[in-house]
């Protein structure tokens, strides 16, 4: 009889086993969240920084007890800045690692391609693409970006011009998608600060002449120019307005503004163009981690977006003291809350959401505060001048 | 009104001279060889990146380095040619006009493995332009560099006329561009005369792309980009007409810059388009017909 119970007692507790495990797995079921950065590719060299900043962040979080109270799980794909590689990349994160967010797509046309399996999965994808059709897609409030669309850089150039004195902004833009768009935002901007556009020019960049064009501009008599170029046009419209006698500002993008640019032409004929750029926050304690994780070189603005992902990832499950996809969707503008405590980092935030309080996150790239569509609101930018052949920080607001 | 007017034709007459060295080159291999070798694009950009290194690399004058983008480009020409169109000669002119793109795309990207995708500039001072005071009281607007570049293709277009003219090489070349058999049967080397046509031809076309890089800036796509207005002006002027070129050149050049009187400058691409298009289907044979000189 003794003997019999006691089989039974074994065979019962032999076979609870399974459950018992398993119920104890699920309170330590882990957090799934999912890298998809360039490792390869025209971003390579941007990818291994941010994937090393999101295992960074991700450690200190499973160091400091996890999420609500479970560790996190960061698994990391290869998108090789391809569109075909990165869906095939994504599915394997979204249907075999099943993770909740994707994060740090960088090239438009992966972001273009991996949002809808993102979407129609309810898993959260943040970005750091900037291509502005990426928030129009009907993402239902899945994609989250980090990187300023061009609206928003458009805006931000309109109203330093304003501000700096510029009354009369004519514009010389290269045959774009965007440069119709692009002069509309700027003369909108200006105008809302009492200047105006007086006048673009599109050109065709295989030109290897603009003298027309400068003409063109001259008759406008602008105080400023708004250069929207490629560095390749860039170079010769600088030479040619050197030649031509202009006097007035020369603003373009820092994109085009580069180190090859100032190489390629005599410094006098470079001095006094400022150049605009979406800008991390170099003075929060943010930016100074993912410093410090990179060993110390300045951090581009991809890796310091990345750190915000993960972050805004983390807090927003925290939030909703739920671990999905929708939880993130509806959470991840709750824990920037202007009226909450400013915090800059995961772990900082996790504290006091478990205390019940409100949290504001800013983090290494700027306030992180997103419209209803996805995108930044507002970011820094730094404005640069060249001088003497290389580029001086003006300011960074 | 006028003052736009003056400023635009002054424009494109010195736009004019600066296409009128490739389109003589490009025209003149057509005048000996019969096709049309579209790799004219590649050697300006070689021609560019010969004067490049000679300017900046062993610091010679502009004027040394031309003759040294003419060299090398016709040096090339010559090679290339050999090794690879003058086998498909037979094949028919389509079959080589399609090879000189091949060609073209090859040597292009050579030259961008070799120096790299960024843009270069030669080491020249960027002078101001100069200003003109016209009667009607407005100022004509000019670069010294616009000017001194007319200079040089003009000598270049009275050298190469003189040599057509006055030697018996160019004398040679014409005999063979107007009527090849008859040539051949005065005892003249067929051969020969088709690399000198190469030579000539390809190094026009890369001292026309140093003129171009001179007022610019140069990248491996320096050539590709004017090979629409090359061979507009050429096929403008009479393909094989080394004078219909330089005619050929100058309403291509002064055609771009006039039509921003009427057209937004985006559309000054399209010119070539118009004026292919349009001498096709009303002079096929071009403004000065097909003879050679």
């Amino acid at each position: 009889m003794t003997l019999r119970t006691s089989r039974r007692a074994t065979l019962l507790g032999g076979l609870s086993l399974p459950f018992v495990s398993r119920l104890a797995r699920a309170a330590g079921e882990p957090v799934r969240l999912g890298t998809l950065c360039p490792l390869t590719g025209a971003g390579g060299s941007y990818g291994p920084a941010m994937v090393k900043v999101a295992k960074t962040i991700v450690d200190e979080v499973n160091a400091a007890g996890g999420v609500l109270g479970r560790q996190i799980l960061l698994t990391g794909e290869d998108d090789q800045t391809n569109p075909d590689a990165g869906v095939r990349a994504a599915r394997k994160l979204i249907d075999v690692d099943k993770v909740d967010a994707v994060i740090g797509t960088w090239a438009s046309s992966v972001t273009t391609a991996v949002a809808p399996l993102c979407w129609e999965n309810k898993v959260m994808l943040f970005t750091v693409s900037g291509a502005d059709s990426i928030t129009q897609m009907p993402h239902k409030g899945f994609i989250i970006r980090t990187q300023p669309n061009t609206h928003l850089q458009g805006t931000r150039a309109g109203e330093y011009l304003a501000a700096h004195g510029s009354k009369k902004v004519f514009s010389l833009a290269a045959q774009t998608p965007f440069a119709v768009d692009g002069y509309k935002v700027l003369t909108e901007a200006l105008k809302a600060h009492g200047a105006d556009t007086v006048g673009q020019v599109i050109y065709d960049q295989a030109k290897t002449t603009f003298r027309t064009e400068i003409d063109e501009m001259l008759k406008a008599k602008p105080d400023s120019l708004y250069l929207n170029s490629y560095q390749p046009d860039l170079a010769v419209l600088l030479r040619e307005l050197f030649r031509a006698g202009y006097e007035g500002k020369k603003f373009t993008y820092g994109y085009a503004a580069n180190a090859k640019l100032l190489g390629s032409v005599p410094a006098n004929v470079s001095d006094g163009l400022v150049a605009f750029a979406p800008s991390p926050d170099v003075g929060s304690p943010a930016y100074a981690k993912v410093k410090a994780i990179l060993g110390g070189a300045e951090p581009d603005p991809y890796s310091c977006q990345v750190h915000d992902h993960v972050s805004l990832a983390v807090l927003a499950i925290a939030k909703a003291g739920a671990v999905s996809g929708q939880a993130i969707h509806d959470n991840v503008r709750g824990v920037g809350d202007p009226a909450g405590t400013k915090v800059t980092s995961a772990v900082e935030g996790l504290k006091l959401l478990a205390a019940g309080k409100a949290i504001n996150y800013e983090g290494a790239s700027g306030p992180c505060k997103f419209t209803p569509t996805g995108d930044i609101s507002n970011c820094k930018f730094r404005f640069d001048v060249a001088e003497k052949g290389k580029m001086k920080l003006l300011e960074i607001s | 009104m006028i003052a736009d007017f003056a400023q635009l034709l002054l424009n494109g007459l010195l736009a004019g001279t600066q296409l009128a060295v490739p389109a003589i080159g490009f025209t003149a291999i057509y005048a000996v060889l019969r096709f049309p070798n579209f790799a004219v694009a590649s050697h300006a950009t070689i021609g560019a990146y010969a004067g490049f290194v000679a300017n900046v690399w062993f610091g010679l004058p502009a004027p040394a380095a031309l003759l040294a983008a003419f060299l090398v480009a016709g040096v090339v020409g010559v090679v290339s040619d050999e090794i690879v169109l003058r086998r498909l000669r037979p094949a028919g002119a389509l079959t080589v006009a399609i090879a000189s793109v091949a060609l073209t795309i090859v040597l292009e990207n050579i030259v961008r493995f070799s120096f790299g995708n960024d843009l270069r500039g030669y080491d020249l001072p960027v002078l101001r332009d100069w200003h003109w005071p016209m009667p009607w009281g407005d100022t004509l607007r000019v670069g010294p560099q616009q000017l001194e570049n007319a200079v040089a293709a003009g000598l270049a277009m009275a050298a190469l006329f003189a040599f057509l003219a006055f030697t018996r090489t160019g004398k040679m070349m014409r005999a063979v561009a107007d009527n090849p058999m008859l040539a051949g049967l005065k005892g003249i080397n067929a051969d020969v005369v088709a690399r000198l046509a190469s030579f000539v031809g390809m190094g026009l076309a890369g001292f026309g792309g140093m003129l171009i890089g001179l007022d610019t800036s140069i990248d491996p796509l320096t050539g590709f980009r004017v090979m629409l207005s090359v061979f507009a002006a050429a096929v403008v002027g009479g393909l094989g007409s080394i004078p219909g070129a330089v005619v050929g050149a100058f309403v291509i050049g002064i055609g771009e810059e006039m039509s921003v009187l009427v057209l937004d400058p985006t559309y000054r691409t399209a010119v070539g388009f118009v004026a292919i298009l349009l001498v096709l289907s009303l002079r096929p044979r071009g403004l000065l017909g097909e003879r050679a000189y």
